[in-house]
């Protein structure tokens, strides 16, 4: 069995280029990798035929891109023509979609091979991606652990190794907290960075499409192909596509870099606060300044995406009603019994919840006592985080308060998925980039990961700061305590 | 049956004449084959988000600009969430918190006195798709499915259904003359809504609120206004409350009939619409907009006055607003203005009604029509005349001299020769001459026909009937 | 604050969402709702922000779209995932109250 896929993306590029591989090769690699991690339960659709086709026609192509006949896997709430998507929800498990998202599309244009769709919680609602319709998928560092969510499918097949760039989404730290989980790169890029078009929307002023590695590196050379403008989505930023890799290699020293007091409170566990603390002091003997700062509200955070998350989400789910796509019930006895049957069935506990909840929170006078008031305060946290920018470059501190937990732990709290994500969460609110760097392990081996945040359109200062420590750690990311391959 | 007063508050909407929809760019059309003139977005696709047509903003702008409201500069749209068939993300893109236009007005007169009715705001709204019911099933084509709306709202500030269909008439003329919408009510392109409520003095509280839906025409606004008036007040002089409600017009019925009661107040979990930035209108876009707007009719009707139109010809003209602009090509020349409605209003009028023409569609020019006008007002023509050549004068760039030839029309204006003809007249008919001299006016018909049928029809009729009437009282 | 929602309250909000609730799933939703209504009122415990709000982290302000058709999907396309049907049309059980 071959081991191209163990290599760095330039490497490949090189090796494609002088044609000693193909991307067929790359192709017949991931499945051969997928089938032989089917227990990991990352995918929930995979496109092997079309791939298998794909990698084929390009045979006689011009390599003309770094990305060129690499493999891709995409989050099941990211639309794929002809392709099923599902957002891991019976409500849409027989949904073909009849366009591509943009992001897609941009994929397509590069010659990268959608592998297949990833498996996540139900319509992303969940930091475990145990409210998947599919069942969860296991973390690659232990299956008996949760890969974190919901991005989940996504960053344990990245982290597995089975193929070496994912798409994710990011609501509520979406794609940071599972790669903190199972120790890749992940990416959340700011608010309008990248298209939503065709990003199956949760929270539409927090949604965002991002990136998941193995390396620094290639997370830029993947955020630069799917950024910039696009026509058909007014949120995405009117912004030139610039080069996210080209700080990369910088020196360091002289960076001015906060730490806000809440993220090393003691919500975080004792593990992941040293390590953080250990990794800040190679900061700073590297010439870095680190202060410690307060960003006003990061305390409120979870209760105000409850607040504007479960709200927009009541009304973004609303189109499910069996009536012109997905899930219907059969035989309905009247209009209501269509609508109350379809949704019913179709979504599951947790999103069925949070529907109630925004349906609730934006119901008569609640839109002015919890909407209103979120929104306010969702502009001074921005406002707060903006001002730390003015005196510092980037903002870092742990990325999860603990490392990935049991799979069967018990799910009754409905609070607890919130907790989860209360270091990524502000980061949403505020609109800005964020991303994940593992830094290390826990006692039982499992990956430690720290938030790095930038300034609005900043990534590519985030990307110097991680690609910087990555190198300088040079940890072994092979989940299973080194190449699983071998 | 007592005496109460009414309040009547009414929402009217009207679809807007664009090449696409709002949020989408699929075309806005009628009368397509069902479900042709969509895409993901008008079927509320996952995934898919809304885009903003400028043509909508440049459209409500100038339906801000002619219903005198002011017009806000800064706004955003809001979601209005609701569970229908016809409504396909379940949630319309309308504008709840910031509506683009508020605090205007449409003057209308009532018995003589002018009243403004008050237009709180107005505001650009997303429509929902059409709806067929059959026996067992509903029949959805989203069509029609986000074709741009405004909505416009007034203050209860109307007092009688005179009022309420005076309103709508001068509103539904203000669209169609600044080229806004089309406004026919019977296609639905104008749909109008009214809240009616009564109570006993200027002093006391509101009464409860009844909402009539989607009236469909002018005439059922006004019906429906007085049947709710009568039906509200003989509840209250029964000692009876009722809930406040939403009823239709049954134009069958001929009365207006319960839909539903409103139980709780509407919840439509309005929340400000996340995927669509702000808008910010500039000067330069609103000024643009507003040297567009053609004259309205107030201020054709003033032009009209001046030029001694009488008033009913005024009025129909205004009626048609195709004539309305045809005439305003030429309201400079010094021509005789009546005379030019009265050949707009007849003849020309029986010809583009019989073809179903309108008047852009013939070939008449300015300068034909105004040689055709003088020609007409100096009698050089008669309407039988005109009769004769119209047809070749719309079908046809023949000048009004070719045309005149062609016909052989040879009228008889001189009037020594039209004398000599009234003369003979009068000496071969001494019997009618002496009737008329006894006071048979009859006799005077017989003898112009006598002239008309001497002269094979040709002679001036005017000319030849002021000379009658000449000759025969010199002989009193 | 009592501990859980009544049935009422918990039949509103499923109302609200069009969502069926079963007997046997009453219980929970009347805990797990409470649980989270009783979270959010937190936020009332807020104090000193500003009134100014923002709907979503906009970078710029709404790009205008020229009124020109540029696409429209198949026919066939559009009833390939539509669960009812009738020729061109979309089926849904008859509305009443029209």
């Amino acid at each position: 069995m071959s081991r191209y896929l163990d290599k760095s993306i330039l490497e490949i590029n090189e090796l494609l280029k002088q044609k000693k591989i193909r991307s067929i090769d790359l192709v017949n690699e991931c499945f051969e990798r997928i089938e032989e991690n089917e227990e990991l339960n990352a995918f929930i659709t995979l496109n092997k035929e079309e791939a298998l086709r794909e990698a084929q026609a390009l045979d006689d192509m011009e390599v003309d891109n770094v990305l060129f006949g690499i493999p891709i896997a995409i989050k099941d709430n990211i639309l794929t023509r002809n392709l099923r998507t599902t957002c891991a929800s019976h409500m849409l498990d027989n949904f073909i979609p009849i366009y591509d998202a943009t992001v897609v599309t941009k994929i397509k244009e590069k010659h990268m091979i959608i592998i297949g769709k990833t498996n996540m919680d139900e319509f992303a609602m969940g930091s475990t991606s145990r409210t998947s319709y599919f069942g969860a998928p296991h973390n690659p560092w232990n299956t008996n652990k949760i890969t974190g969510g919901s991005s989940g499918g996504s960053a344990a097949c990245v982290s597995a190794n089975l193929v070496p760039f994912a798409l994710g989404s990011d609501t509520g730290g979406s794609i940071r907290q599972p790669a903190s989980y199972c120790g890749i790169v992940g990416m959340k890029p700011t608010y309008g960075r990248v298209s939503r078009y065709g990003l199956v929307a949760f929270a539409s002023s927090l949604d965002q499409i991002g990136t998941m590695t193995k390396t620094v590196y290639d997370n830029a050379l993947l955020l630069n192909a799917i950024s910039g403008i696009d026509l058909n989505d007014l949120t995405s930023a009117d912004r030139e596509v610039e080069d996210f890799t080209r700080k990369i290699g910088e020196d360091i020293s002289g960076m001015k870099i906060a730490v806000p007091n809440y993220f090393m409170s003691d919500i975080v566990s004792n593990e992941i606060r040293e390590k953080i603390e250990s990794v800040i002091d190679v900061l700073k003997e590297s010439g870095c300044k680190i202060d410690y700062i307060d960003i006003k509200y990061l305390e409120n955070a979870v209760s105000l995406y409850q607040i504007i998350a479960m709200g927009e989400a009541s009304s973004n789910l609303a189109r499910f009603d069996g009536i012109r796509y997905g899930f219907s019930k059969e035989n309905p006895s009247d209009i209501e019994d269509l609508y109350y049957g379809s949704r019913e069935e179709g979504f599951g506990e947790e999103v069925k919840r949070r529907i109630m909840v925004g349906s609730y929170l934006l119901s008569g006078d609640n839109a002015k006592k919890y909407y209103d008031k979120a929104l306010s305060i969702r502009s001074d946290i921005r406002t707060s985080f903006l001002k730390a920018f003015e005196n510092y470059d980037l903002i870092v501190g742990p990325t999860t308060t603990t490392t990935a937990y049991d799979i069967d732990s018990d799910m009754s709290d409905p609070l607890k998925t919130f907790m989860d994500d209360v270091l990524v969460i502000p980061v949403n609110m505020a609109g800005l980039p964020g991303l994940n760097l593992p830094i290390g392990f826990s006692k039982d081996n499992m990956p430690i990961g720290m938030h790095i945040i930038g300034n609005s359109f900043d990534e590519a200062t985030i990307y110097k700061l991680a690609s910087f420590l990555e190198k300088k750690l040079n940890l072994d990311l092979c989940p299973k305590g080194g190449n699983s391959y071998e | 049956m007592s005496n109460y007063i009414p309040t009547i508050g009414i929402e009217v909407h009207v679809e807007l004449k664009t090449n696409t929809k709002i949020f989408s760019p699929s075309r806005n059309g009628y009368g397509m084959s069902a479900n042709t003139l969509v895409n993901e977005i008008d079927l509320g696709y996952p995934g898919t988000l809304p885009l903003i047509n400028r043509e909508v903003l440049n459209i409500a702008i100038k339906a801000a600009k002619v219903l005198h409201c002011n017009i806000r500069k800064e706004m955003h749209f809001d979601r209005k969430n609701y569970f229908y068939p016809d409504n396909p993300k379940n949630y319309q893109i309308t504008q709840a918190r910031t509506p683009i236009g508020y605090d205007g007005y449409v003057e209308i007169e009532v018995d003589g006195k002018i009243k403004k009715i008050e237009i709180e705001e107005m505001h650009i709204e997303e429509d929902t798709c059409k709806s067929a019911h059959r026996k067992n099933v509903t029949l959805l084509d989203f069509n029609r499915a986000g074709v741009p709306l405004i909505e416009i709202v007034t203050k209860p500030c109307i007092n009688s259904s005179k009022e309420a269909m005076l309103y709508i008439e001068k509103l539904r003329e203000t669209l169609l003359y600044a080229n806004i919408s089309d406004c026919k009510i019977e296609e639905g392109s104008m749909r109008c809504d009214c809240n009616v409520s009564i109570r006993k003095s200027e002093d006391s509280p509101f009464g409860t609120k009844v909402e009539v839906k989607n009236i469909g025409s002018i005439s059922n606004v006004g019906l429906s206004v007085e049947k709710e008036i009568v039906r509200q007040t003989e509840l209250y002089d029964k000692g009876e409350s009722f809930k406040e409600q939403t009823r239709r017009f049954d134009s069958k019925l001929n009365d207006t009939v319960l839909m539903r009661i409103k139980e709780t107040g509407n919840d439509y979990r309005y929340f400000p619409e996340p995927d669509i930035p702000y808008v910010y209108l500039t000067d330069e876009m609103i000024n643009k907009v507003t040297s567009t707007i053609p004259l309205l009719p107030d201020e054709r009707r003033e032009l009209y006055k001046g030029r001694n139109i009488s008033k009913i010809n005024i009025e129909k003209i205004i009626a048609n607003k195709s004539l309305s602009d045809f005439l305003n090509n030429f309201l400079e020349e010094k021509i005789d203005f009546q005379v030019a409605s009265n050949l707009l209003l007849g003849d020309i009028s029986s010809y583009l009604n019989k073809e179903g023409k309108i008047i852009t569609d013939t070939m008449l020019d300015n300068e034909r029509f105004i040689d055709l006008v003088n020609r007409s007002s100096t009698r050089e023509l008669t309407s039988k005349n005109i009769k004769e050549i119209l047809v070749d004068l719309l079908e046809s760039d023949k000048t009004l001299d070719e045309i005149i030839k062609d016909k052989g029309i040879n009228n008889i204006n001189d009037e020594s020769v039209v004398k000599d003809i009234v003369l003979q007249v009068l000496a071969e008919n001494e019997e009618s001459v002496r009737d008329y001299l006894e006071g048979h006016d009859r006799a005077l018909k017989y003898l112009m026909g006598q002239v008309m049928k001497i002269s094979k029809g040709s002679a001036d009729p005017l000319l030849a009937s002021d000379l009658l009437k000449e000759f025969l009282d010199k002989k009193k | 604050m009592d501990e859980i929602l009544t049935r009422e309250e918990v039949l509103h909000v499923a109302d609200l969402a069009k969502i069926r609730i079963k007997e046997e799933e009453m219980e929970k939703y009347q805990k797990e709702l409470k649980i989270i209504f009783n979270d959010i009122e937190k936020i009332n415990e807020v104090e000193g922000y500003d009134d100014d709000i923002i709907i979503a982290p906009f970078s710029s302000e709404a790009r205008l779209r020229d009124d020109e058709v540029e696409r429209h999907i198949e026919i066939e396309s559009t009833l390939k995932n539509v669960p009812r049907h009738s020729g061109n049309y979309i089926e849904v059980p008859v509305v009443i109250n029209e």
